[in-house]
């Protein structure tokens, strides 16, 4: 008799735009039945400025500030990007020292990327100490940003052709400092978060990518990682210095739960920042005197098409770049890492609690300023 | 059954474990800077609000043109034949300034301090100051006025002959 008399019917819910965890202005409207979620629908579109459209009416250097504002925490390594790009179809060799103090902040900047991703994904899930201590720490790289390159959030210090001025004097030793610094850092991060019982028991098992999944829907860094798949660009399709430099790349085992959770994908990000500080490290030894930027008189590339991709703390940053021998780029495509991230979530977050979306989409480190650009 | 008390046996022990390393830091300096009472020494290379140091100007417009948010609103009338022209300082080369300058506006609500401008500035006669505190109640006050003849500083004329401002002023 009772079956008769409940009404149970699905209930749409809308997570967002200005839900704290949703790292941005995302919305997510969530069909649940009960507490579990049937399926999860994410709008986005709250923070689309036109990033495309507006490099078409700009000389190839103006870009570079929009560059930075696409994935805001990561701007150095989107500079990369996009500079390595317009280089490509102008066939230029950028000097030695340039391409080391590019791989050097590009590093600094996943760090602090990470450290971002890990803090507020304790956020997500209940933690609050971790995040402040991830701040305290990232505080440290942006002091080396701004005194390199004068701005703390947005750069646009790495530019076509190599860099916007050279190091400051004194800054190597400020960076072997952070390094000396943040090692044993990271072991109070294991100690208070990943290896945490109640942490391990909020994340793992939960929102599961099976590495089929990752490979369909394109995920690419930390994610597809977290997976079981070992693909980084830096290895794979070596750019810049990279194959001077050794590291290694680690991969999710399933260590506490399934291959491909929530924790899985965390745990990858930590241990990405072991092997940045190694990279740093072994760049601020091998770096050559020399030019920090090639003699280029004026950035005009010959009319041609070139596409280039670099792994960003996010995953796979791709810029196709359309040139018809103007000073304006004729298209620029950009292909974003989190987009293909939130594509997925989905199919991920179908089946699990409301709460433990949260905790999916704080594993995915989505920023939506690269999402809508 | 077994497997519950594990748990919560677990939970106590890393939730003890995680409080003897926050106690430690109680004992640390703290990290917070309070920042009106106390304020951050700055770089050298710090990117804070533009100046224009117009006596060296030589009214080229490169700046203008390398802006990717044209914010920079220049004019510049060529000087006669019987004006005298005059030279920038010995740090920037003694080049011949052949304009008037009466109008050299920066529209900081515009502005996303790149630093494109500097770079491009054949004299050196615009950089970036390290002051980053200018805050003001209205959008006018934002548009600063570096022109010959005017003290530099918020503008306070609008819309005279001459001003190719793009903000609509009321």
């Amino acid at each position: 008799m009772t079956e008769t008399t409940l009404q149970t019917q699905e209930l749409r819910i809308n997570m967002g735009p200005q839900h704290p965890s949703t790292h941005g202005v995302l919305r997510v409207e969530l069909v649940t039945d009960g507490e579990i979620v049937k399926r999860a629908i994410p709008h986005i579109g709250y923070l689309h400025r036109c990033f495309e459209k507006h490099a078409e009416n700009i000389d190839y250097m103006g870009v570079m500030p929009f560059v930075d504002r696409m994935d805001y925490v990561a701007s150095m390594n989107n500079d990369m990007g996009y500079a390595m790009a317009v280089e490509k179809l102008m066939q230029v060799e950028i000097p030695k020292r340039a391409e080391y103090i590019r791989v050097i902040m590009a590093e600094l900047n996943r760090i602090a990327s990470h450290l971002l991703a890990i803090g507020t994904f304790g956020l997500d899930v209940g933690t609050f100490t971790p995040f402040m201590w991830c701040f305290r720490d990232r505080e440290l790289i942006l002091d080396i940003f701004e005194m390199t390159s004068g701005a703390r959030l947005l750069y646009n210090y790495l530019w076509i052709g190599g860099v916007w001025m050279d190091l400051t004097p004194g800054i190597e030793e400020k960076i072997k400092e952070f390094c000396d610094y943040f090692e044993p850092k990271i072991d109070e991060i294991d100690t208070i978060l990943s290896y945490n019982s109640i942490f391990i028991h909020r994340t793992a098992n939960v929102g599961i990518i099976s590495l089929d999944t990752a490979i369909s829907y394109g995920l690419t860094g930390p994610n597809l990682r977290g997976s079981g798949k070992k693909w980084d660009l830096r290895k794979d399709e070596p750019y810049s210095v990279y194959p001077e430099l050794e590291f290694d790349i680690p991969v999710g085992s399933g260590e506490q739960g399934t291959v491909g959770d929530c924790w899985d994908r965390y745990i990858v990000r930590v241990r990405e920042m072991r092997e940045s500080l190694k990279i740093v490290r072994q760049a601020l030894k091998q770096i050559p005197e020399g030019l920090f930027r090639a003699p280029i008189r004026k950035v005009r590339p010959p009319a041609g098409e070139a596409y280039t991709k670099v792994e960003n703390p996010r995953g796979e940053l791709g810029f196709y770049i359309v040139s018809d021998g103007s000073l304006k780029p004729y298209r620029v495509k950009a292909k974003s890492p989190c987009f293909t991230a939130i594509s997925c979530l989905d199919e991920v977050s179908r089946n699990e609690m409301i709460a433990d979306v949260v905790a999916i989409i704080g594993s995915f480190d989505i920023v939506l300023g690269e999402v809508d650009r | 059954m077994k497997s519950y008390f594990l748990n919560i046996f677990k939970s106590l022990r890393s939730i003890l474990k995680g409080m003897l390393l926050t106690a430690k830091y109680a004992f640390t300096k703290k990290a917070t800077i309070q920042y009106p009472f106390v304020k951050r020494e700055l770089p050298t290379r710090t990117r804070g609000q533009l100046f224009c140091n117009i006596d060296d100007c030589i009214g080229c417009k490169l700046c203008a043109v390398a802006c990717p948010v044209d914010c920079i609103y220049i004019t510049a009338n060529k000087k006669g034949p019987t004006e005298e022209i005059n030279h920038t300082s010995e740090e920037s080369g003694k080049k011949p300034r052949r304009f008037h300058l009466p109008q050299f506006d920066i529209d900081f609500t515009l502005c996303c301090w790149c630093g494109l401008c500097t770079d491009v500035c054949p004299t050196n006669c615009l950089y970036m100051t390290k002051n980053y505190e200018f805050s003001a109640e209205k959008r006018q006050q934002h548009i600063w006025q570096y022109g010959e003849g005017h003290k530099p500083g918020p503008k306070t004329e609008f819309n005279r002959p001459g001003d190719q401002l793009k903000l609509y002023v009321d």
